[in-house]
């Protein structure tokens, strides 16, 4: 068997578990869990530091699942990508809404909050993105595609909140997310599906 | 549209950094462009690839509480299917009793969905609540602070507590708000109490406080009814629900300007 078969066997198999979950197997959510909430939860971690709301995002993302999986249509993409564009989605919603609070005049008056800002560069929960672990492929990106794609899906800033920040003009920041994207799926061989 | 320029969509869209406008013109392409689609959904599987390099298993106790709320009974419709699959019953039976299957699984699930969502809608009623204040809180110390008629009073600490310091910031008809720190905890049935002092006249009590065990305490004032200009404010150690008059020692004070 190929490595394509098996990867067009293991998209099916949670295909299927994705339909027995729609028509309200426990069973099959507890098996899809136990398949994919790490790499959910991997991701959730790298966009949350704070590992509280990493878990609650990684709560609320399973309950979609078990609520949308009616709704999952297999034309559109893998039961992988649905979950892990529904982790992304979560997690950077809950990010952008911490970064409100933090923005938000509070400091003398709770300071949980402010205490919680600060502590970042020493927390020990931090996410694996800080603690420079593992160089995947995405680290062996150019600088600037690199950054410009961690910006976006990690830390949840638009394209033009990017270009800002960069100081580089907004088609230079678009383009290098693509270039970026298009070397990443040369470099994981994914097919033009 | 060139390639480039679908792609350029696709990729900005995937990685969810689209600018409201790009995102609604790729969002009506999705609907209608094969090749849009089929643009996201190699960028989509390329990011699941991205995500898959550094997997978390996951505490515990997240999947527990999943299971927990997910209902044991699947869910409604399927109990009729049981029920028509047994055989030599007339027609008419069996659609009957499907139905009614049907009918008292779905009250059951029912009845256990909306009591299920009537505790959740409870406690999100309680949550916004709380949101609520605590916005309101912080939209009143927001006016104060961008008012220019409010001051900003420092309090120094005084003999029981030289260490301490405070920060008044005060306006006359919005009120105001202390923040102090380096107070020492008060002994059992105690509380600090703060006064505003203006001219001669008798200190007026602008609220009763307690600290953390670091120290450090904050007060929100209303606006103090009679009172239009302050000159001091002091703060003084009383009984627990504090006192009409001052009456114990004084640990910090400060000038208004």
């Amino acid at each position: 068997m190929n490595a394509r078969m098996r990867e067009g066997n293991r998209v099916s198999a949670a295909a299927d578990l994705i339909a027995a979950i729609a028509r309200g197997d426990r069973g099959a959510f507890e098996r899809f869990y136990d398949a994919h909430a790490a790499l959910a939860f991997g991701l959730i971690r790298r966009i949350l530091r704070d590992p509280e709301a990493a878990k609650e995002v990684l709560q609320e993302v399973f309950w979609q699942v078990w609520q949308d999986a009616p709704s999952y249509d297999p034309s559109r993409g893998s039961p992988e990508a649905w979950l892990v564009m529904r982790a992304k989605t979560r997690a950077i919603d809950r990010l952008r809404s911490i970064r409100r609070r933090e923005q938000t005049f509070v400091a003398p008056v709770d300071e949980r909050v402010a205490a919680a800002t600060t502590t970042r560069a020493d927390d020990p929960g931090l996410a694996a993105e800080d603690r420079g672990l593992a160089q995947g492929a995405l680290e062996q990106l150019p600088g600037p595609q690199r950054r410009a794609i961690e910006l976006a899906f990690l830390e949840g800033l638009t394209q033009s909140e990017i270009a800002a920040k960069l100081g580089e003009p907004l088609g230079t920041v678009k383009t290098r997310i693509r270039l970026g994207l298009e070397r990443l799926r040369a470099a994981f061989k994914v097919d033009d599906a | 549209m060139s390639r480039d320029e679908l792609d350029e969509l696709a990729a900005g869209y995937a990685v969810g950094a689209l600018d409201a406008e790009d995102r609604a013109r790729f969002e009506t392409l999705l609907r209608g462009d094969e090749a849009a689609r089929r643009a996201l959904r190699r960028f989509e599987e390329t990011l699941v690839r991205v995500a898959a390099e550094r997997p978390e298993p996951p505490p515990a106790e997240v999947k527990a509480a999943l299971m927990a709320r997910i209902p044991a009974s699947p869910r409604v419709g399927n109990g009729a299917r049981a029920v028509a699959l047994r055989p030599r019953r007339s027609v008419w039976t069996v659609v009957l009793a499907g139905a009614m299957a049907a009918g008292v699984a779905a009250i059951a699930v029912g009845l256990a969905v909306s009591s299920r969502y009537e505790q959740r809608l409870e406690a999100l009623g309680g949550e916004a609540r709380t949101l609520k204040a605590q916005l309101d809180r912080q939209a009143s110390v927001l006016a104060i602070l961008r008012d220019p008629a409010t001051q900003m009073v420092a309090l120094g600490g005084q003999s029981p507590s030289p260490g301490a310091h405070a920060r008044m910031l005060w306006h006359e008809k919005a009120g105001g708000l202390l923040v102090a720190a380096g107070l020492p905890a008060p002994p059992p049935g105690k509380a600090y109490q703060l006064w505003a002092i203006a001219g001669t006249s008798a200190p007026v009590s602008a609220g009763v406080f307690t600290v953390d065990p670091k120290g450090t305490g904050s007060l929100r004032v209303p606006p103090l009814p009679g009172v239009s200009r302050v000159d001091v404010f002091a703060v003084t150690l009383e009984p627990e629900g504090g006192a009409p008059a001052p009456t114990g020692a004084m640990y910090l004070a400060g000038k208004a300007a």
